[in-house]
């Protein structure tokens, strides 16, 4: 007796086995009965104790074997084909045929660090260098959808990454998008998307589904004008979203706030690293302004070649019990599920503050800022340190976790803080007093230079607000 | 039937019977259609290369049956998803599985320009006419007449008609392949299961994306039994969603699947741009002009006056030299149409403020530009014009030095126009001395190596600019 090929969907009429019922995982749907022409099913009349349900009966004196019962079966273990010797009633799954070697462990493949060789310094553009550094942090795929003041990065892209064999979806919205990413990132790759704030608010649902599901994945949001379709100019009110409101449930992710084209590189291959290092989105969040501004980028001394990580849904042997899921349908688990991510928020919070001083030593009056503004910010303390007013600029290069750990050095000196931002409402002095408040740290008054609609503050500006605020003081008698 | 699960440990930690069986309903069509997929990838002999992703719906829990690689995408976006893991590894063979909320309602976008794509990935359709998982309410699919908890009086025209999502795919030039099947007798699902398989060894031959569509019964949200769901099916589904082949277009050719990306540092630094020599210095120091060690620059026109060009030379000019400089297009809250702002900054050790609101040097292509800057020009600083189109100067600061050069005529006679900038530059250099010719001349020729038949009429533009201001200085003094 022969078994050809293509045999198990179409066995010869010898062969056939007669259909088999465990009960336990009987339904009584019916189906069965409908397909059987020989009339060797009926409707069962008696309920099953472990179901509730009513299994179908079978009297196989008639039977063909001819298989269609079984097709008809929605349930994997409901009917099987009745096996040829006796056998117990052990494991359902024994039943179904030779089972499938299960898949090794799988390992992770490092990443490698390969030097780069010999490379001269590049003169391009925010959007460029964050692009470059992603390329050089190991990313190949790119998705992403045209939206000003970020779609130079995704030009980019599309120039690039062909001629690295690597991956450009210009995807039909920001919505698919982040799951192209949620797919890639889950595959174990690295995949980056450019986009600018309305874009970033429609991804936000996709980002929360990966912080759920672990999956990494780099935003570089260029952010412009807002609310609603605002306007292309910069503008820093994002940072509500990306370290208050990433995503419904119980989200947060590394936000990166860089300041020159050098640190859009920099702080995006940071990215990348992170993220892996996390299994978490990361936002790099950058202002208009800094998008378009051109400056000189040095490269590193190494790129990236990524490896593989365990826990990839990579579609080979090794990898094939992996799933990324965010759903947890049980309340215990879903709350063991959050637990677990804080404490992971928890370690970001301990490792991956950061910030960058200057002058800040022996400042009394602290500037705050990050992104374009900082600039400003470091032209107005070096003519305030120029007019002999103590001034030093703090400035955030993580907005979430807030670098309250380095700022906190700096407040028994400091008289007072004075926040630069472009944001209306005070996003980023916001995130200063939550971090402080949390850490329950006294401070100094706070003051601020704001602007919005696309208008950053302006070095004069915060010039004048610190000693207009100086003489105040003095008018008042209070020690500046 | 090897490809579920032994045990099914991810449905209730497999407590008591759900182990081994599924979280459908009796009767549902999902279990068959899962059993149809689990076949289809056994007989293909793919079974570590698949990866399912699960919807939202009835069978978001998919990944508690099949042992395959599993991922479980957002609500509609499992098309997206699968396309995201297609291209991650090429060799994966990606099936995603969805009903009729998550692909013809929420997911629309994601599966017309997925399937548009055209990229080989196997997508299964459960349509049956109803929500289930949110409890029997209306979807796309829902039957003219049908009532469901929010068309409680029938679906009517205000709720739109039945979406014929096969017909919809055929319609597009992406996918190769396309039917819709049943389940409702024997004759139907030995159809179904054999269209399954088709549409994923078209994956595993990689010609191309395939949908297939499958009328399923949904017995509880009927309210109907198992066999009723059948039946009305057959009945009432069948004459506005007609089976057959939709669309059968297997091209002989298969999709090319891209290469593995390349990691090799000498191809990312070609591509980057960063192989060659850096560029040659010709300056002694930072530049000795009136205006510190910290100099703002705007240039000024419309777009196509080339000003960001070449405010991007004179950044790139300063970098070759050593030292810090950035440019970007200035963004006023004025409205942007037309005109083409661009702020350069040059600095010895760091650029603190890109913005050049108070320029010393202002390049101006046309009158309004120089209305609307000249005035904020520093005391001491110079103003170059496009003297061809700008009649008149508006009063400009005290010691503010503005020399006429007629941009674009120079350009027009040397038979490009858009050469006015590089004009502009050689104007901007006679003027301000700002650093040796050869630096911005070098960064020209450095900007137009791939395009080196443009080098020598750019260098005539250039020399022209020069002579133009030497003249319009001699005057001035």
């Amino acid at each position: 007796m022969s078994v050809g090929k293509g045999s198990k969907s179409m066995p010869t009429t010898v062969e056939r086995p007669k259909p088999f019922l465990l009960p336990q995982f009987c339904k009584g749907c019916g189906r069965c009965i409908e397909s059987c022409a020989k009339h060797c099913i009926e409707p069962g009349t008696e309920v099953h104790p472990e179901t509730g349900l009513i299994p179908v009966v079978f009297d196989l004196e008639n039977c063909t074997a001819c298989g269609l019962c079984m097709s008809a079966c929605p349930e994997p273990y409901g009917l099987a084909p009745q096996p040829e010797s006796t056998f117990e009633l052990e494991d359902p799954a024994t039943l179904f045929g030779p089972r499938p070697i299960p898949p090794e462990k799988p390992e992770t493949i490092p990443d490698t660090r390969v030097p780069l060789g010999s490379a001269r310094p590049l003169v391009v553009k925010g959007t460029y260098a964050s692009a470059i550094g992603a390329l050089l942090a190991g990313c190949r795929h790119f998705f992403g959808y045209p939206i000003t003041p970020s779609t130079e990065g995704a030009e980019l892209m599309a120039q690039l990454l062909p001629r690295l064999d690597g991956a450009f979806v210009q995807a039909v919205s920001e919505v698919a998008t982040v799951n192209m990413m949620y797919g890639c990132g889950g595959a174990g790759l690295r995949a980056m998307t450019f986009t600018s704030s309305p874009g970033f608010s429609l991804m936000l649902e996709g980002i929360s589904y990966m912080v759920g599901a672990e999956v990494p994945g780099v935003f570089v949001n260029v952010m412009r004008g807002g609310p609603g379709l605002g306007n292309i100019a910069p503008e820093q009110a994002d940072i509500k979203l990306a370290c208050r409101g990433l995503g419904h449930g119980n989200t947060h992710g590394i936000v990166l706030t860089p300041s020159t084209p050098q640190e859009m590189l920099d702080l995006t291959m940071l990215a990348f690293d992170l993220s892996f290092r996390y299994r978490n989105p990361v936002v790099v969040l950058c202002d208009g302004y800094l998008g378009q501004m051109t400056g000189k980028v040095t490269l590193p001394e190494r790129m990236v070649a990524p490896g593989l990580p365990d826990w990839a849904v990579w579609g080979d042997r090794a990898h094939r019990r992996n799933l990324i899921v965010s759903i947890q349908l049980s309340e215990p688990d879903l709350e063991k599920h959050n637990e677990y991510l804080e404490r992971k928020y928890a370690e970001m919070t301990a490792n991956e503050q950061r910030a960058d001083l200057f002058r800040c030593d022996d400042a009394d009056v602290l500037v705050v800022a990050c992104n374009t503004p900082a600039r400003m910010a470091k032209g107005a303390v070096e003519t305030l340190r120029g007019e002999g007013i103590k001034a030093g600029l703090f400035r955030p290069l993580t907005l979430w976790p807030f670098p309250v750990n380095q700022i906190e050095d700096l407040l028994p000196g400091a008289k007072r803080l004075v926040v630069v931002e472009a944001s209306s409402g005070g996003q980023l002095e916001d995130e200063l007093r939550l971090s402080l408040s949390k850490a329950g740290l006294a401070h100094p008054p706070i003051e601020h230079v704001r602007h919005s609609g696309g208008i950053l503050p302006q070095a004069a500006e915060i010039v004048e607000r610190v000693t207009a605020s100086r003489a105040m003081r003095r008018e008042k008698g209070v020690p500046a | 039937m090897s490809v579920f699960y032994d045990r099914f440990e991810r449905h209730d930690h497999a407590e008591g019977l759900k182990g081994q069986s599924t979280h459908y309903c009796p009767g549902c069509g999902h279990g068959l259609v899962h059993k149809y997929i689990a076949d289809a990838i056994e007989e293909l002999g793919v079974q570590d290369r698949t990866i399912a992703i699960s919807p939202v719906g009835c069978s978001v829990f998919l990944y508690y049956y099949l042992d395959v690689g599993n991922s479980q995408a957002a609500h509609g976006r499992a098309p997206a998803v699968a396309l995201g893991h297609k291209l991650a590894n090429p060799e994966s063979i990606v099936l995603s599985y969805q009903g009729d909320g998550d692909l013809a309602s929420i997911g629309l976008a994601e599966i017309m320009s997925v399937a548009q794509l055209g990229v080989p990935i196997t997508v299964v359709f459960i349509n049956n006419a109803v929500y289930g998982m949110t409890g029997g309410q209306m979807a796309p699919t829902t039957l003219m007449g049908q009532k469901t908890t929010t068309s409680p009086y029938g679906r009517t025209r205000f709720t739109g008609a039945p979406m014929k999502v096969a017909e919809l795919m055929a319609a597009l030039d992406g996918p190769v392949y396309v039917e819709r099947v049943a389940l409702f007798d024997a004759k139907r699902r030995v159809k179904a299961a054999k269209a399954i398989k088709k549409g994923l060894r078209l994956q595993v031959e990689s010609k191309g994306f395939s949908l297939i569509e499958v009328l399923a019964e949904c017995p509880t949200h009927l309210k109907m039994t198992p066999l009723e769901a059948e039946k009305w099916v057959k009945e009432q589904m069948l004459p506005v969603f007609p089976l057959g082949v939709k669309k059968d277009a297997v091209p002989d050719e298969s999709w090319p699947l891209p290469p593995p990306p390349s990691f090799v540092p000498e191809s990312v630094t070609e591509v980057i741009g960063a192989t060659g020599e850096g560029a040659e210095r010709f300056c002694d120091g930072f530049p000795q002009t009136p205006y510190g060690k910290d100099i703002a620059i705007k240039l000024a026109g419309a777009g196509g006056d080339g000003a960001q060009t070449a405010a991007l030379l004179l950044t790139r000019a300063a970098i070759n030299e050593g030292f810090d400089s950035t440019h970007i297009p200035s963004y006023g809250p004025e409205s942007r149409g037309g005109t083409s702002y661009a702020d350069v900054r040059i600095a010895e050790d760091e650029v603190l403020s890109p913005a050049a609101p108070e320029p010393h040097v202002l390049v101006a292509f046309n009158a309004p530009s120089l209305a609307k800057f000249g005035p904020h020009v520093v005391e001491g600083g110079v103003v170059v014009y496009d003297s061809s189109v700008i009649a008149e100067v508006p009063p400009l600061p005290s010691g503010v030095r503005a020399i006429p050069v007629p941009l674009a005529q120079i350009a027009v006679d040397l038979g490009k126009v858009i050469v006015k900038n590089v004009v502009a530059l050689g104007a901007l250099q006679e003027a301000t001395q700002l650093f040796p010719k050869e630096t911005l001349l070098g960064a020209i020729r450095q900007a137009l190596s791939q395009k080196c038949a443009l080098i020598p009429m750019n260098e005539e533009a250039f020399g022209w600019g020069v002579k133009y201001a030497a003249t319009a200085g001699e005057g001035d003094s």
